[in-house]
């Protein structure tokens, strides 16, 4: 669905996309993160035709998004981090006005608004002033205008900025809801535990280049690997840490209270015979599990740590 | 120009503004009012010399047409030089070019809706200027000859407007910008004359001192054609010929020097309102060219930043 290659952007002398390159596949949900200053914005800028490139290609539907602009425009939806609302102009004038902007006049406007109005849950509002609405309409309000020509993909640049929990909740499972309805999304987020329930895909950006992409549940799982094994130990301590000693694919060993964390390398065959071994010798345990992951801390850990921890080759991470 | 989003949208937000009815209400109380004391003088006139005095009723044509001129002069820029930076500090100007339309359509969508609010302020001044008509004296020709100047005028100003709104981040910087241009060219393509002409006559004095000639008479160059870009030179141009007075004119033009410019001064309303209009042109295109993604603003880098 969308295709970067070595996009480059130079403001002066910062590099804000130093050769990025990146693919959403067609009905992803995709998370795109990165830290402040990464090329999130200037990225989202160059592909809605905001922003020039320096460099690289962009391909949207197969398409050269660097082409004809009216062709690709129309294959976009655009969400940005700010509402902008007008004055003086109603839901239905607003939107009605944005289906102008694609050519959409008269009663197949009319319907396509009320539609769509419906659908973000602002039917009855639509003769309301737009800049009366709260923030969590305007938001709805603008995923609808977003989506008043019917975009196959949809840019959202930090939708959930300054919503309140409730309304963040439901603007992500009206989100899940386009992309069931086949709606491929690119999303930028740092509200990190979100897109970790939603994202199909996900994409992590620092200083302008793409350190770390792919499918989110394997992603997760190698991080998951990345992650110590908990062991709760009830009865002999000695036994335990005498077994853990002389596994090969132990690493650390730290103690608080009767658990044990343990860096291990091995994967979950090696962890069922550990657990075997533990059991042989009599030791009792009343909990041995995995440390889950979360995309915070795999955030942290990369764009913290990446050149200590992470090791990337072919753009698959190695932990 | 039903067509333009932009445009249609405009209407929509000014037609529930109370800026345009206040606008116009003060417009015409001032034309009006001017009126009012300039017949009710006349009046008095009459009662005290029981002569009535012709010269009067085309004075007042002359003093409300001045006063329309300078309003529209004054008022246009106004109504022009925050729509686009104002788009921008709304956070709308990028919802606009992410759409379909192009920078062309929302330029020429702003730059219809300011050309219909001038006409609106025009034709709502209408019953008073035509109180011209009670006495004679000037024609619809010259009423419509001072139509197209008021047109010209107001394009120039609205397209400087757009321009330096399309460019300034701020609408108080659009704003000042505009108003400095427009000062530049009431005052400054004057002031330029009367200064390089000094320089020149300086010179030549000097000149003339040194090989014991008279002072010969000096010009100032090529800047006197700036004085074609001058609408306030033009409307007296236009207007003193309607009455019959082109004392004004001409005395500026002397003040530039002596020039070999018979044609010129001849073709002096065509040519001023078609290079106006080619600046308006100018202005247009840049601010155009100023939306335009490619042209890019490089050196505002946090501006783009994540």
């Amino acid at each position: 669905m969308l295709r970067i290659e070595n996009l480059k952007k130079t403001f002066g002398k910062y590099h804000a996309l130093d050769g990025l390159t990146m693919e959403v596949k067609q009905g992803a949900l995709y998370g795109f993160v990165g830290p402040n200053g990464a090329g999130k914005t200037t990225t989202i800028k160059i592909l809605t035709g905001l922003l020039a490139a320096d460099e690289g290609k962009v391909w949207i539907d197969g398409e050269d998004a660097f082409g004809d602009a009216r062709r690709v425009k129309e294959k976009i939806g655009y969400v940005p981090d700010s509402f902008g609302v007008y004055d003086n102009l109603k839901v239905r004038e607003y939107m009605e006005f944005f289906a102008s902007c694609y050519g959409l006049e008269g009663l197949m406007a009319r319907k396509r608004c009320s539609c769509l109005l419906e659908q973000v849950g602002l039917e009855e509002r639509t003769d309301f002033y737009v800049d009366g609405l709260s923030r969590g309409m305007k938001q709805r309000l603008c995923l609808a205008r977003a989506l008043i020509h019917d975009p196959i993909l949809l840019i959202l640049d930090e939708p959930s900025s300054g919503l309140d929990p409730k309304t963040r909740r439901e603007f992500k499972e009206l989100l899940t809801e386009l992309n069931e309805q086949g709606k491929t999304i690119l999303i930028s987020s740092h509200i990190l535990s979100e897109l970790n329930q939603m994202c199909t895909d996900i994409g992590i950006i620092d200083q302008g280049r793409m350190i770390l992409s792919g499918n989110m549940k394997e992603i997760m799982a190698r991080v998951d690997q990345s992650n110590p094994l908990m062991i709760h130990v009830h009865r002999n301590m000695d036994k335990a840490m005498a077994i853990l000693r002389s596994h090969g694919c132990v690493r650390t060993i730290s103690i608080k209270d009767n658990c044990l964390s343990v860096g291990f390398t091995g994967d979950a065959q090696d962890e069922v015979l550990l657990l075997q071994r533990l059991i042989d010798a009599e030791v009792l345990i009343r909990g041995f599990y995995r440390q889950q992951g979360s995309l915070e801390s795999l955030f942290m850990q990369i764009t913290d740590h990446k050149d200590k921890e992470v090791l990337l080759y072919e753009g698959k991470p190695s932990i | 120009m039903r067509g333009n989003p932009v445009y249609k949208r405009e209407m929509t937000i000014s037609s529930r503004s109370i800026r345009l009815p206040m606008i116009m209400l003060i417009f015409n109380s001032i034309l009006a009012l001017a009126a009012f004391l300039n017949m009710y003088s006349v009046t008095t006139r009459v009662e005290v010399t029981a002569e009535i005095s012709y010269s009067s009723f085309l004075q007042l044509y002359v003093f409300l047409t001045l006063i329309e001129f300078f309003m529209l002069f004054f008022i246009m820029p106004a109504l022009t030089a925050g729509s686009i930076s104002g788009e921008r500090e709304k956070q709308t100007l990028n919802l606009m070019l992410s759409t379909q339309m192009t920078p062309a359509q929302i330029v020429l969508g702003k730059l219809l809706s300011s050309m219909f609010h001038m006409a609106l302020l025009v034709v709502s001044s209408f019953p008073v200027i035509f109180l011209v008509f009670v006495y004679g004296g000037i024609r619809l020709r010259d009423l419509a000859v001072l139509l197209l100047l008021y047109i010209s005028v107001a394009l120039l100003c609205a397209s400087f407007g757009l321009c330096f709104s399309a460019f300034c981040r701020r609408s108080t910087a659009a704003t000042a910008m505009s108003y400095g241009f427009l000062v530049f060219l009431l005052l400054g393509t004057y002031a330029v004359n009367v200064f390089v002409r000094s320089i020149m006559q300086m010179g030549r004095a000097d000149y003339a001192n040194q090989v014991g000639l008279m002072t010969s008479q000096a010009d100032s160059g090529v800047f006197f054609y700036l004085l074609l870009l001058n609408p306030a030179l033009t409307f007296y141009r236009v207007v003193g010929e309607q009455v019959g007075n082109l004392d004004l004119f001409v005395q500026i033009i002397e003040e530039s020097g002596n020039h070999p410019s018979g044609p010129l001064i001849g073709a002096w309303v065509p040519v001023s309102i078609g290079l106006q209009i080619l600046l308006a042109a100018g202005f247009l295109l840049a601010a155009v060219r100023a939306l335009t993604p490619s042209s890019g603003r490089t050196k505002r880098k946090k501006k783009y930043l994540s």
